[in-house]
């Protein structure tokens, strides 16, 4: 049913009283868009523009858009072992701390779910994490994390292990990331997937064990498909904002030991900010979004794939 | 609104971005055709309100000059510190940007290329030729144009000379029977003594590596004077891949294992405490340890700590030490008072003004004039470490590059020698590809 063709109600008169008709289809004048069209402009397309510029000219933090170059701000970033590396470890990175809190976040919210409806002094908790600021999560943990001095190294000397500095290896330091932001953001998933667990209807849950099912069966075939749109788009969130992670690693490996944990954005900012390429800078930015496009990309369709699961 | 008109207001709106994508550098270039500073107009400083962006750790000697020229002047100076490595971004978005918030930019000489090839300091030239009262004789030879001459002209005025020396603890020295040492090969056995025999209580040396040119850099600089070796020669060509630049990086990935865990998370932050507190015994450091080790407020060691000059290395039998770091003080391009700025540039490099600052302990200032290195205030605030001090600036001093791209270069540098460090290529391997990206510029 069109909107012309909807019983002409008084409220909807006067609304219909700013449209047009256009061809048999009713348009908003265009005037009344300008506020949204000025904001992209301002806060998409002219960054958007202005990074293409940058990418595709020679330009260094003193002098940006010097001339146009082409390709050769992105061949240099492709030719940089560091930045296509950092590719690598950013989506491994990404992947691994969304799946890792994906999971954990969802054990623990059904584990709440099963104490009740309310969250009490664990909501308290969960929410401690997530209200600290990135770079002071990072200090802590770097400061717990210190070789000499540090907490678990302390700790370990006191019960006879011997060093520890997780920060001193390669794996060590990506594993160390991955802990810093799992604690940082899986009581976020928890909260997502508990407030998405409340909507679960009770009946089904209740006919599910009238029928015999156990309760991991009436997790897996009840509660799992309801709150199946709800994961994937939590797991949508993470991805991006794993991809975009950075203070941690400023903070707490500044990119090493090596180029270990030089993940894209750090690699990015080092470009542009230290070694003042900043053409490079943003021509690895336009590659590194098209690598995140391609995840989310993905992982929506999952999520249209787990709406219909659900719906 | 029809389909094409749509069109055209978005083609309008993706023109108006592009426009506005410009304005930074329209805004940038605005200031190019500045009229030339004159020395012989007195400046009018009363009432003036100068802005500085400063290296924070030279925030000391930044507040007894800027309080000295304040009360010479009726001048006011609002000083803003950054940390070492965000000062020249910093400097260059200012004027880039068309900010132009400051006035006056503490530089670090290795960026010199950069911020005046980048349009972000103002021409001296003339206004020091001029300026006879400035006594250009008496810098350092060895400081002056290092830190202030880039194609052909003059940009800044010398601030800080910063050098290194090797520390040592006295007391971990006597406990485990070693001498202070005079060659890189001594050094490497009495850190690898020490670390061993004390089971992990106490480590033999500090190794600073964290991947950044002024921290990295400085350790192989340490070691690339002590060989003998360059960064380029002359001609400017790079000697990274020379046979003592290999046997100084060799040396440097040699010592790692026995250092104080791990070199490469190894930056001011937690070496220096950890000197201070007495948990390792050597650290390679800027003169101003010999400050804050006499500091009991912050130093477990004010008895116990001794300097010595840089090791030597492989032929080379002449200590030498490189110029890490050091700063110089230039005038803001964007700045809309040039001549008071100029003002107190000039004033921050005199005798007077260099001679309070390093009188005082803890500002982070160290000599850039040869009076200063006679001085008794110096003598006085760097005890024993005076003599190795002036040694390392009158001789011939390992100076960084300094053009355009230099930072970027050294960043490629020290990139490489910690994939070396890790364990991941040899040093010949390592310096290879730093002479290669230097080379292709």
């Amino acid at each position: 049913m069109s909107i012309a063709a909807a019983p002409a109600r008084p409220r909807q008169r006067a609304a219909r009283a700013v449209l047009r008709r256009r061809g048999g289809v009713a348009r908003t004048p265009l005037g009344l868009a300008l506020p949204v069209v000025a904001a992209l402009l301002v806060f998409s397309a002219f960054p958007f523009a202005y990074l293409l510029g940058l990418a595709t000219t020679d330009s260094t933090l003193a002098r940006p858009l010097q001339g146009w170059v082409g390709t050769e701000n992105v061949q240099a970033a492709l030719r940089s072992e560091a930045f296509t590396s950092s590719l690598g470890k950013s989506a491994g990175f990404a992947v691994g701390a969304s799946v890792l809190q994906l999971v954990l976040g969802t054990a623990l919210a059904l584990l709440l779910r099963a104490r009740g409806t309310r969250l009490g002094w664990a909501g308290v908790a969960l929410l401690l994490p997530l209200v600290t600021p990135p770079v002071m999560v990072g200090v802590a943990w770097k400061l717990l994390l210190a070789p000499v001095g540090g907490a678990f190294a302390s700790i370990s000397s006191t019960l006879g292990l011997g060093a520890f500095n997780p920060l001193g290896s390669s794996t060590g330091a990506f594993a160390s990331l991955l802990v810093i932001d799992t604690w940082q953001w899986t009581p976020f998933v928890c909260l997502l997937v508990y407030a998405a667990l409340l909507g679960v209807p009770r009946e089904l849950v209740d006919a599910a064990r009238i029928d015999g099912a156990s309760a991991w069966q009436t997790a897996r075939h009840v509660v799992l498909p309801c709150i199946a749109g709800t994961l994937v788009a939590v797991l949508v969130l993470r991805l991006v904002i794993a991809f975009k992670v950075f203070d941690i690693v400023y903070v707490v490996t500044a990119g090493g030991p090596g180029f270990s944990t030089t993940l894209s954005t750090f690699e990015i900012h080092r470009e542009a900010l230290q070694n003042f390429q900043v053409g490079t800078a943003a021509a690895a930015t336009v590659l590194f979004s098209l690598l995140v496009g391609v995840f989310v990309t993905v992982v929506s369709r999952l999520q249209r794939r787990a709406n219909g699961v659900a719906g | 609104m029809t389909q094409s008109s749509r069109r055209d207001f978005l083609r309008s709106g993706a023109l108006l971005g592009a426009s506005l994508a410009g304005l930074p550098l329209l805004a940038a270039c605005g200031d190019d055709a500045a009229a030339t500073l004159d020395p012989s107009k007195a400046a009018k400083l009363d009432g003036v309100r100068l802005k500085l962006l400063v290296n924070q750790p030279n925030l000391g000697a930044w507040k007894i000059i800027a309080a000295d020229f304040e009360a010479e002047t009726g001048a006011t100076v609002d000083i803003s510190p950054f940390p070492y490595d965000k000062i020249t971004s910093q400097a260059i978005r200012d004027v880039q940007s068309g900010a132009g918030e400051f006035d006056l930019f503490q530089y670090w000489y290795a960026a010199l290329g950069d911020l005046a090839d980048g349009g972000a300091l103002e021409d001296l030239t003339s206004y020091i030729d001029g300026a006879k009262d400035i006594n250009t004789g008496d810098f350092l030879p060895s400081i002056y144009d290092t830190y202030t001459l880039f194609d052909g002209k003059r940009w800044g005025l010398p601030f800080d000379g910063d050098t290194f020396l090797l520390f040592y603890n006295r007391r971990l020295f006597d406990r485990y029977r070693v001498e202070p040492p005079t060659t890189w090969d001594e050094y490497q056995t009495v850190t690898a003594k020490i670390t061993k025999d004390s089971g992990g209580d106490v480590y033999g040396a500090i190794v600073m590596g964290q991947q950044v040119p002024i921290i990295l850099g400085c350790t192989f600089a340490d070691r690339l004077v002590g060989f003998g070796g360059r960064f380029v020669d002359d001609a400017g060509k790079p000697q990274l891949t020379s046979p003592e630049a290999i046997a100084a990086a060799e040396a440097l990935f040699d010592v790692a294992p026995h250092a104080l865990p791990t070199p490469l998370q190894t930056g001011f932050d937690q070496a220096i405490p950890a000197f201070l507190s007495g948990k390792a015994a050597m650290i390679e450091f800027w003169t101003d340890m010999s400050v804050m080790a006499s500091n009991p407020e912050q130093s477990k060691i004010v008895d116990d700590w001794a300097a010595v000059e840089l090791p030597v290395g492989g032929s080379n039998t002449k200590h030498g030490t490189s110029l890490n770091a050091g700063f110089g003080v230039a005038v803001s391009s964007a700045s809309k008072q040039k001549e008071a700025a100029a003002a107190f540039a000039k004033f921050t490099a005199s005798k007077k003004a260099q001679e309070h600052a390093i009188g005082e302990f803890g500002t982070g200032a160290d000599p850039i004039r040869t009076s200063t290195l006679k001085s008794t205030a110096f003598k006085q605030t760097f005890g024993d470490a005076a003599d190795a001090v002036a040694a390392g600036l009158s001789g011939a001093p390992l100076a960084w590059p300094n053009g355009p791209g230099a930072i970027d270069k050294l960043q490629t540098l020290v990139d490489e020698l910690a994939l070396g460090l890790q364990g991941k290529q040899s040093a010949q391997e390592a310096l290879d590809k730093a002479q290669t990206a230097w080379e292709q510029g």
